[in-house]
């Protein structure tokens, strides 16, 4: 940049043809900070730029790449190409702006790398620059990473919800429109955050029930339904599906039950059905040696909410093998409670979603190959057409998930 | 001063019982508390012994059945039921001693696991060692009954390093607390 200004201040005393060149670095200069590349086997002289992003697409996919990789990669599932990389440090979780606009990265850091003084916080990152905005402080959150339900946004794009786990069980919220921290308030027993339209929140708790928590008017209301399930013989997934339109979540059990609750402030639970059942096989069990086909995986489920369509990642074997990854792809149409489609998948996918559009497309990853299971190594991305079951696109060593979608 | 005249107080009590029965009455609800028995819980003793865990292989999760007591620098080996992360015993430390320069959590998460050498049960708390960057050798990913966040204490996948000088996770240890 130096010899740049300084041609341009002595450029009146240069020859013609120096002067042109000045104004090529001009217009070069000018164009940096537009996605325009010049040709590749081009031999002008160039300047740095910094190029811009659109506002997150549907056919998007955040990616987060790992245990031991920070970054949030972000690839199109239309051409499997990558895209950008939000910031995103290990165990950080990111929130996608409802209205487009930012990413949200819920962080924790010490002022000397490894020890000092605890600081949590979310980084507010502009959609479009990725350029970071400003940061917000919190009290805390909890450190685990991997899961969708400990910082969430609410569907008006005002609030933000970050479980903190200290280990007292608390959440925290925050005013993202002043860029403050309101307050936190206690959540004995209960975890994963789900937004619950016109009350405030629902959570999963430990005696099987579900929370519901009205925060109108600054108060803290904490009801609970009956209990519904056994959280430690059969446990429900941390990762709920939370449907807007609907007003309702989705949840599925260890042993493959699937639940659906309509939201409010007394949410209710509705029967169960067992996923194995509604692909005309034996209803899964928690006795040893009931070998079945079982879900699996940190993030074995995803919900197409239009089509009202699951996709769960299955693994044949026995109880207590809810970390496999999954062996096929089992699509559920919720309403007929019915496995409609059965589709092999390599790579051993612990992590799934579904792309939000018309003509959605799955995403998987499992981990890369390391040192034993749960090094958290990037391992291959597929991205997979639901209605065929072809693999369309597959990148290697892209992450480990948690795979986010926008919309 | 009145001092208390146990035989008295015996007498009291067996004429106010033997006033308000009869012996017809008596065998009746003799008969009523036999009849009515198999319906009541037993006595501890009993019941203990009911409940007694089946040990074996049938009763046995995959891992239980596969656990060794040999090796500690194995996913297989017995305590290792529900850990996750990298085996301290491969990053300098031992099954209950972290590496140099590492920091034991004082809390953890719990599992249950079954020694294939005796068939008992034993409680495990896999205590994280902290302050140092991830060992990222022999990882296991421990399943039996471990459980989601909403149930912490049975979640092997948060960092557990609470009360150390650093939450940075290096490695987790399997400390044998005693029978479960």
């Amino acid at each position: 940049m130096k010899s740049v200004a300084q041609f341009l201040f002595t450029g009146a005393r240069l020859s013609a043809a120096i002067r042109l060149g000045s104004a090529a670095t001009l217009a070069a200069m000018a164009l940096a900070t537009t996605p325009a590349q010049a040709a590749p086997g081009s031999t002008e002289p160039e300047e740095s730029g910094v190029r811009t992003l659109e506002a997150p697409k549907a056919s998007w996919v955040f990616i987060q790449r790992g245990f031991v990789l920070p970054g949030t990669a972000v690839y199109d599932t239309a051409t499997g190409k990558y895209v950008a990389q939000v910031e995103t440090p290990l165990l950080g979780d990111m929130a996608i702006d409802p209205e487009g606009k930012h990413y949200y990265v819920a962080e924790t850091t010490w002022t000397r790398r490894l020890h000092g003084t605890r600081q949590d916080f979310i980084s507010v990152y502009d959609a479009s620059t990725l350029k970071l905005e400003g940061d917000i402080d919190i009290p805390g959150r909890i450190l685990v990473g991997g899961r969708e339900h400990n910082f969430i946004v609410s569907d008006d794009a005002k609030t933000a919800y970050v479980y903190n786990f200290s280990p007292v069980s608390t959440v925290n919220i925050v005013d993202l429109a002043k860029r403050k921290f309101v307050r936190s308030f206690e959540l004995p027993g209960c975890a994963d955050l789900i937004l619950n339209p016109g009350v405030g929140l629902a959570a999963l708790c430990s005696d099987g029930s579900m929370a519901s928590i009205n925060l109108a008017g600054g108060k803290t209301e904490i009801t609970r339904t009956e209990p519904f399930f056994s959280a430690t013989a059969d446990p429900v997934f941390d990762n709920v599906q939370y449907d807007k339109a609907k007003g309702e979540v989705v949840m599925m059990t260890y042993t493959g039950l699937i639940y659906t609750a309509k939201l409010g402030a007394k949410p209710t639970v509705g029967t169960p059905f067992s996923i194995q059942e509604a692909a005309g096989l034996r209803k899964g069990d928690t006795k040893p040696l009931d070998v079945n086909w079982y879900p699996g995986g940190g993030q074995p489920m995803a919900l197409h909410r239009a089509s009202g369509h699951l996709y769960v990642l299955m693994h044949a074997g026995e109880y207590w093998t809810h970390k496999d990854g999954g062996k096929e792809i089992w699509d559920v149409d919720l309403a007929k409670h019915k496995v409609v489609k059965r589709m092999s998948v390599s790579g051993d996918p612990g992590a799934i979603n579904v792309t939000q559009g018309a003509s959605p497309m799955l995403t998987t990853v499992g981990e890369g190959e390391g040192e034993g299971t749960g090094a958290g190594l990037p391992g291959t991305l597929h991205v997979i057409d639901p209605a065929t079951g072809a693999v369309m696109h597959s990148v290697p060593r892209a992450g480990s998930g948690l795979l986010q979608v926008a919309g | 001063m009145t001092i208390f005249n146990a035989d008295s107080f015996g007498e009291k009590v067996l004429r106010r019982f033997a006033g308000g029965t009869s012996r017809r009455g008596m065998l009746a609800r003799i008969g009523v508390a036999l009849v009515a028995a198999p319906a009541f819980p037993l006595l501890p003793v009993s019941r203990a012994d009911a409940a007694k865990p089946d040990r074996s292989p049938e009763a046995k999760t995959v891992f239980a059945r596969q656990a060794q007591t040999s090796d500690d620098t194995k996913c297989t080996y017995w305590r290792y039921c529900a850990i996750d992360g990298s085996l301290c015993t491969c990053c300098g430390g031992g099954v209950h001693s972290c590496p140099p320069g590492a920091e034991p959590s004082p809390v953890s998460w719990v599992g249950t696991c079954i020694n294939p050498d005796d068939g008992k049960a034993y409680l495990i708390a896999y205590r994280d060692c902290c302050g140092k960057s991830f060992c990222g050798k022999c990882n296991c990913n421990g399943e039996d009954r471990e459980t989601q966040l909403y149930t912490q204490q049975l979640n092997n996948d948060i960092i557990w390093c609470f009360g150390t000088k650093s939450m940075e996770y290096h490695c987790s240890t399997a400390v044998l607390v005693g029978a479960a």
